[in-house]
């Protein structure tokens, strides 16, 4: 028996958007298939989660042989923990970002092929968490970036289609250069499934592998995973992108499709290149091998992103803009553990380095869709998003001042919110390195911490300060709250305080990830390569 | 560009074209070919026509419809009829895929048969990727050929 249930998610959303395509004259039964849809979507990405994680006697991976063809030649799904958790983060943005959209994009607008790309949106992401073939990696980005480029260019003014352009520019570029990291490192590996290059590159003498290139060519990937995950220096199509994006999708944007980036840097460097030697000696970098290479950019992206977003968000003049400077930031919160792990020879520290990582994810992705919905509720109720035109949002509408508080509050890490438990890790993991092995970069990284949480406060602060409390000017009085916007709103703030109240088995699921990240054997044990052997 | 020289050239070269991407759809399966370039060629060859003739000639030359001027591109009959066929192509695309699953197959498994003793042909291999092919080849024709005449109609 085949297990259905892998590449249920994907099937899923792919029927999604052919239901919407088809539905499109009728409006209302467009919206609720879309709705629908998503739900179904949750559903099987639960299903998923519960019989290869989460259900007693689960398996902790599942590998799906696409048109049955076997493992090197065909094209392999591969659902492991960590596929698990991305997915169940992307179901959960995704779903919020839906119901949301329905009220909160204008119906004209909802027609134009909206919910056939929210959907395709869905495609893409699952399509990268889910495949072990990093040439079809490549092209899950590529489904995911063209429905971006269309949802940056969505409502067809000039800013919009300057971001769009910006936005499209880069990533050809990025994507070319992946294209020639891939083509690369088929040349030297001689394979592209994934489970296969960690066998090859265990014992590289054997199939006659030159470490040297392989080390370069990892390097130009860190470079374009970087550029989607919007890591400074490859941050400025974000605000510009995010303020152009209807912000439902700003939210999906932000909370998943920049997690696709830090998911592929994990996946490629810790369970794929995780045992392999680069093979040159770079005089700056000790212990020569493509994690070692890892861990120094990344910490030094990860730190210009924490200070570039913090200092970009306290500055920023309108919620959204606030909103996009600051998920830079808070990717390099996810950047610095991820470095920690890289940086790291001791096993469970590097396995705590990656939880730390994901648990911040999921806050993060959870929290700034709060707080990307919460700003279009604001936009649509009071026709601005400046912070100087707004005020008072707090006696006009205590729910939605409520949401707005539990993100920012989860975004600076009080208890017993999510955030709270991604900060502590984050922290807990760059205090184990320092302790460890002391070093400059290691108290740099931890300095940057302590300074972009104060930078966090500042500027949900001046979010809160602006925008829910003080007189409430003309347009606040006017305005006309949507009470279907605040109950989903409310709703994800449930969502953001019962995950850290039951945190318990969030951490047993994101442990599980963590293992099966930083574990290559077992990934290669679950796809079994080995049809590719000469006999 | 509606020359005589454009016109003839047209005539002569479409019906080519149109044969060659068909062939090339029906023998994707084992040879050079496919849905996508089959696709691409029949593009070419309606592209052509609308060098040639003019965006409304489809609907007017050749199906002997009247056109109504006025309205958008978007909502021209012919670009209505793009859209439908791209959908449809996507449709058949996922149901051509989930019919695996439905065998307790993964996903986008594909079979054949091979049917002896027809006439001419001695055998014919019918394989269902045939089907899979078809509706990439609508998803490419409906997608290009819709871009193709809003931005041409602009």
């Amino acid at each position: 028996m085949t297990e259905q249930f892998v590449v249920a998610p994907l099937v899923v959303a792919l029927l999604g958007v052919v239901l919407t395509l088809v539905l499109r004259r009728r409006p209302l039964v467009q919206r609720a298939a879309s709705l629908g849809g998503t739900v179904a979507y949750a559903a099987a990405v639960g299903l998923l989660a519960w019989r290869v994680v989460l259900a007693p006697d689960a398996p902790g991976a599942a590998a799906y042989q696409l048109g049955g063809w076997p493992a090197p030649f065909g094209i392999t799904l591969v659902a492991d923990a960590l596929s698990a958790f991305m997915l169940v983060i992307a179901a959960a943005v995704g779903l919020a970002a839906v119901a949301a959209s329905i009220r909160v994009v204008d119906r004209a607008n909802q027609r134009v092929f909206y919910h056939p790309l929210f959907h395709g949106l869905l495609v893409g992401v699952t399509g990268s968490f889910l495949t072990g073939d990093l040439f079809n990696l490549f092209v899950w980005f590529e489904v995911m970036l063209l429905v971006s480029y269309v949802f940056v260019a969505f409502y067809g003014g000039p800013e919009h289609t300057a971001a769009a352009f910006r936005y499209l520019v880069l990533n050809v570029f990025g994507s070319a250069v992946f294209l020639l990291a891939v083509g690369g490192l088929y040349a030297t590996v001689g394979t592209l499934n994934m489970a296969d290059m960690v066998r090859r590159l265990s014992d590289p003498v054997a199939y006659g592998i030159d470490p040297a290139p392989v080390g370069g060519l990892t390097a130009l990937l860190i470079g374009t995973f970087a550029l989607k995950a919007g890591l400074v220096p490859f941050q400025f199509w974000v605000p510009g992108a995010y303020r152009a994006a209807p912000l439902p999708v700003a939210a999906m944007l932000a909370g998943v499709t920049k997690k696709v980036g830090m998911y592929a840097i994990v996946r490629l460097f810790f369970t794929v290149f995780g045992n392999a030697e680069a093979g040159v000696d770079l005089p700056w970098i000790p212990g020569a091998s493509p994690l070692a290479l890892l861990a120094p950019l990344l910490l030094a992206m990860g730190i210009a992103s924490i200070l570039v977003g913090g200092f970009g968000a306290v500055g920023g003049d309108t919620v959204d803009e606030l909103l996009a400077y600051s998920s830079i930031g808070q990717v390099g919160f996810i950047a610095i553990p991820v470095a920690v792990a890289a940086a790291t020879t001791s096993a469970s520290l590097r396995r705590f380095g990656i939880l730390a990582a994901l648990v911040y994810a999921l806050h993060h992705a959870l929290a700034k869709t709060l707080l990307f919905l919460s700003a279009a509720t604001i936009q649509g109720a009071t026709g601005t998003n400046r912070l100087a035109d707004l005020g008072g949002l707090a006696g006009r509408s205590p729910p939605l001042a409520g949401a707005f508080l539990v993100g920012s509050l989860s975004l600076i890490g009080v208890p017993p919110l999510t955030g709270f438990f991604g900060k502590l890790f984050v922290f807990e993991a760059s205090i184990r390195r320092v302790v460890t092995t002391p070093g400059a970069g290691g108290m740099a990284g931890l300095a940057v911490l302590f300074l972009g949480a104060l930078l966090t406060i500042a500027y949900t602060t001046r979010a809160w300060l602006g925008g829910f409390w003080g007189q409430a000017p003309p347009a606040v009085e006017r305005a006309r709250i949507d009470p279907a916007q605040v109950a989903v709103l409310v709703a994800l703030s449930a969502v953001v305080v019962g995950v850290g109240l039951g945190f318990d088995p969030v951490y047993r699921f994101a442990d599980a990830a963590a293992t099966a990240a930083v574990d290559g054997s077992a990934y290669v044990e679950t796809v079994d390569p080995a049809g590719g052997d000469p006999v | 560009m509606t020359t005589t020289m454009m016109k003839t050239t047209a005539r002569i070269v479409v019906p080519i074209i149109l044969v060659v991407a068909l062939s090339l759809l029906l023998q994707g399966h084992n040879l050079p070919g496919g849905g996508f370039i089959g696709g691409v060629l029949t593009t070419v060859a309606l592209a052509l026509i609308y060098v040639a003739h003019g965006l409304d000639y489809l609907e007017s030359g050749v199906l002997d419809r009247e056109v109504e001027s006025g309205a958008g591109i978007f909502q021209h009959r012919t670009v209505l009829a793009y859209r439908k066929t791209f959908v449809f192509g996507l449709a058949v695309v996922a149901g051509s895929g989930v019919a695996g699953v439905s065998f307790e197959e993964p996903f986008l498994t594909q079979a054949f048969v091979i049917v002896e003793d027809v006439p001419i042909y001695h055998e014919i291999e019918l394989t269902s990727a045939l089907v899979f092919d078809v509706g990439v080849y609508c998803v490419v024709v409906g997608g290009l050929l819709t871009i193709l005449s809003v931005v041409g109609g602009e």
